[in-house]
């Protein structure tokens, strides 16, 4: 056993006496930090390093399966999904990890601005950063698009038609984005590039540098109000804490790193094994109009603001806001690089967090099931429940048909069973009067396209019949003036 | 072995074992097949029929599917017809690939064969002297109203404009002009001869007299029904009426007023 300890220690020795790391390496690991830093609070970004190598690993085990060509790319995810052993595992394992870095990337940025990390001399490294953000994005957005299924393929569709609306170099951009005026073969391959290339390369590059200036500059020390950062004096205060108060990254604070990177690849792991690979969805081919796409959850928040933003704002607001919010972080550590970095003092900065994460969260919330597109199988998948039909009449019960067979149905659901585009029309009969819903339905209003030149006068009788049924257990509203025509307008019917 | 080699053999065992039963494990097929090839009969029903038939077949507005007499009575291929080319200008829409529907020639036999074999009895008329599917004539509405006051008055009111009281009576008229005009004679034929089992209407044989409808019976009722169609159903405003008012407005209008 000693022998080969012996040995051991010579061929490092070996190694070390041509190498030279082992020095540099240790004391970049036993570098002093401030002891307030030995925190929970400062785990973050060592985990997105950590999810970083994951991706790699695991990225590089399905680029050996997966063929990134339009024709095949679908057909290779599901060979690794049902005729590979663990091969679902590998992409759950990829694709959670996708959504974890998302959300660790983000809330390691969310703290480092709480608490004003990326004041003086720290202001590259939270610029590194910024970028750093944007290409775990488009890592994400790429990682969609080579997952080629039916959402995929409307996403990059998304994708293109907003760079499109570039002005003047729209179309060119489209052409260098998609690889001609379409998606087309040569798409799958560009993303697959980006995906597997030319983001990766850079992204390495600037987690480096990005590291590298967290060891130089030492780690952000826990901020205290009203202790002010000065250009002129902060790296002589730094330098005295850390001499007075310093306690040695490896093993005092790097422990705390340690178990949150192994906390979160093992809920990776969990999430994988439970919720299992993320899609493929349908096929990507744009012939099946039956599909629903949707982008990843990192996007959702997108979907929603497209989807809700007036038309006329669209074009201003995706070519001019992405553009502004980048700048603004950017060069957040030029105008706000000193003063106060403790949270309670800085109450701006507390009110921007919570109204973007209060934004993009409700946005990502309403996204899951939006109310904004007609649930375009309703009519014919969703039942009438058998509740609205008990005890109906012939006529009532043809409307039922008629309500489901003009697809009222697929913006309007009976119970909460159906579209949801417009109101529920289970207590329908409460709020409008039989007149009243022969106006609705014919003329339309309030959001609602008039049905009126698609119904016969026959149909709008039994539908109205029907809908004037769906009171509930409440009174039905009633117009009082029609009871002292009602008779008239009876003896008139009768005649026809 | 140490304590904790066992106990890292023992994980790793269970783990081996326990990979193939994981939740997030997907199935053997990709779970999102082109819609056109899906040919489970259950999935087939649940997306293109049961908002109007009902889950299951029953308790649908439109006539249920789920009854073996109709099943066995109309029979593959009439059935089939009408999944996939609709009842023209009527509320079935037309699922089949000819009449601009969305699924193909395979889904809609699928669909037929699922419902004989699921919710079909082959021997459910052997023996029953039952009419026949199509009607061989037109029909006698005076005989029809007869027949309609021996068989059908009990629920339905003697003139068809239903009788106070709940099941088995029917609340609602079977001869208002709009639910004539949105029925078809078939639909109307369907009922009749294979009923509504889950609303108590029987089918040809379980009627008041105590005899079965005789297919002569049955075309008869239907024309008298049929009869009491009316030329402008649901409205109060006959197309004259529509061409009077248009030419009351027609000097306002080029006058450019509203």
């Amino acid at each position: 056993m000693s022998g080969l300890k012996q040995k051991g220690i010579a061929i490092y020795r070996w190694l070390d006496s041509r190498l030279g790391l082992a020095g540099p390496v240790i004391e970049a690991a036993e570098h002093p930090i401030p002891k307030s830093s030995a925190s929970w609070w400062y785990v973050f970004g060592s985990a997105a390093t950590v999810i970083l190598m994951m991706q790699i690993v695991t990225g590089v085990l399905l680029a050996l399966v997966y063929t990134p060509t339009a024709r095949d790319a679908w057909n290779s995810l599901n060979f690794l999904n049902h005729g590979l052993t663990l091969g679902w595992f590998l992409r759950a394992l990829h694709g959670w990890g996708s959504d974890f870095m998302v959300a660790i990337v983000l809330i390691h940025m969310t703290q480092v601005f709480m608490f004003g990390a990326y004041k003086f001399p720290r202001e590259l490294t939270w610029i590194l950063g910024v970028f750093l953000l944007l290409m775990t994005f488009g890592m994400a957005f790429t990682g969609q698009v080579l997952r080629f299924d039916q959402d995929a393929y409307w996403g990059i569709g998304i994708g293109a038609s907003i760079m499109a609306r570039v002005p003047f170099v729209g179309s060119k951009l489209v052409h260098l984005l998609l690889g001609g005026p379409i998606i087309g073969a040569t798409t799958v391959s560009r993303f697959f590039a980006l995906h597997v290339f030319v983001i990766p390369g850079i992204l390495l590059a600037f987690v480096g540098l990005h590291v590298w200036m967290v060891l130089r500059l030492g780690i952000n020390e826990w901020p205290m109000p009203g202790r002010l950062v000065r250009r002129s004096t902060y790296i002589q205060e730094y330098e005295a804490e850390i001499h007075k108060d310093g306690v040695p990254f490896v093993p005092d604070a790097g422990w705390t790193d340690a178990m949150f990177a192994a906390a979160i690849i093992l809920a990776i792991m969990a999430c994988a094994a439970l919720f299992g690979p993320i899609g493929p969805t349908g096929p990507p081919d744009p012939t099946i109009i039956q599909t629903v796409p949707k982008p990843d959850v990192p996007f959702l928040w997108i979907y929603a603001l497209l989807a809700l933003l007036p038309p006329k704002l669209e074009t201003p607001i995706l070519l001019i806001v992405p553009v502004v919010v980048i700048c603004v972080m950017l060069a957040l550590p030029f105008f706000a690089g000193e003063g106060e970095k403790h949270w309670s003092r800085r109450p701006i900065a507390v009110l921007m967090v919570l109204v973007i994460a209060v934004s993009l969260g409700t946005l990502t919330v309403v996204s899951l099931n939006p109310p904004w597109s007609p649930e375009m199988t309703a009519w014919s998948a969703d039942p009438v429940q058998p509740r609205f039909l008990r005890g109906r009449t012939p006529l009532e019960r043809q409307g039922a048909i008629v309500f489901q067979e003009k697809q009222c149905r697929n913006c309007h659901a009976l119970a909460g069973l159906g579209g949801k585009r417009g109101p529920d029309l289970a207590s329908v009969a409460t709020r409008l009067t039989e007149d009243e819903l022969v106006r609705q339905v014919l003329q339309g209003g309030g959001n609602m396209p008039a049905y009126g030149s698609a119904l016969s006068p026959a149909q709008t009788t039994a539908l109205v019949a029907f809908l004037g049924t769906l009171n509930g257990n409440e009174r039905p509203a009633r117009d009082p003036s029609l009871e002292l025509t009602h008779s008239n307008a009876a003896q008139k019917q009768q005649k026809f | 072995m140490k304590t904790p080699a066992k106990i890292l053999a023992a994980v790793l065992l269970s783990a081996s074992v326990g990979c193939n039963h994981l939740p997030g494990k997907p199935g053997l097929r990709p779970e999102t097949q082109r819609p056109d090839q899906t040919h489970d009969f259950a999935t087939l029903y649940k997306t293109n029929c049961s908002a109007c038939h009902g889950d299951n077949g029953k308790n649908g507005p439109a006539l249920p599917l789920n009854n073996p007499v109709y099943l066995a009575w109309a029979g593959h291929d009439a059935i089939q017809g009408i999944v996939s080319n609709g009842v023209p200008h009527r509320l079935m829409p037309a699922f089949g690939p000819g009449a601009g529907g969305l699924l193909t020639a395979e889904q809609v036999e699928d669909i037929v064969n699922g419902m004989m074999k699921n919710w079909g009895k082959k021997d459910v008329l052997n023996g029953q002297n039952v009419p026949a599917y199509n009607p061989g004539s037109a029909g006698d509405p005076t005989q029809g109203q007869a027949v309609f006051q021996r068989n059908c008055a009990s629920c339905h009111g003697a003139d068809g404009k239903g009788v106070a009281g709940g099941p088995p009576h029917v609340t609602g008229s079977i001869v208002d002009p709009s639910y004539l005009a949105l029925i078809s004679s078939r639909g109307l034929r369907d009922i009749i001869v294979a009923g509504i089992p889950e609303q108590k209407m029987p089918d040809w044989r379980g009627d008041a007299s105590g005899k079965p409808m005789t297919d002569r019976e049955v075309t008869d009722v239907v024309a008298w029904l049929v009869s009491q169609r009316t030329p402008h159903p649901g409205t109060m405003v006959t197309p004259a009426d529509k061409r009077k008012n248009q030419a009351a407005i027609a000097p306002v209008q080029s006058r450019g007023g509203r």
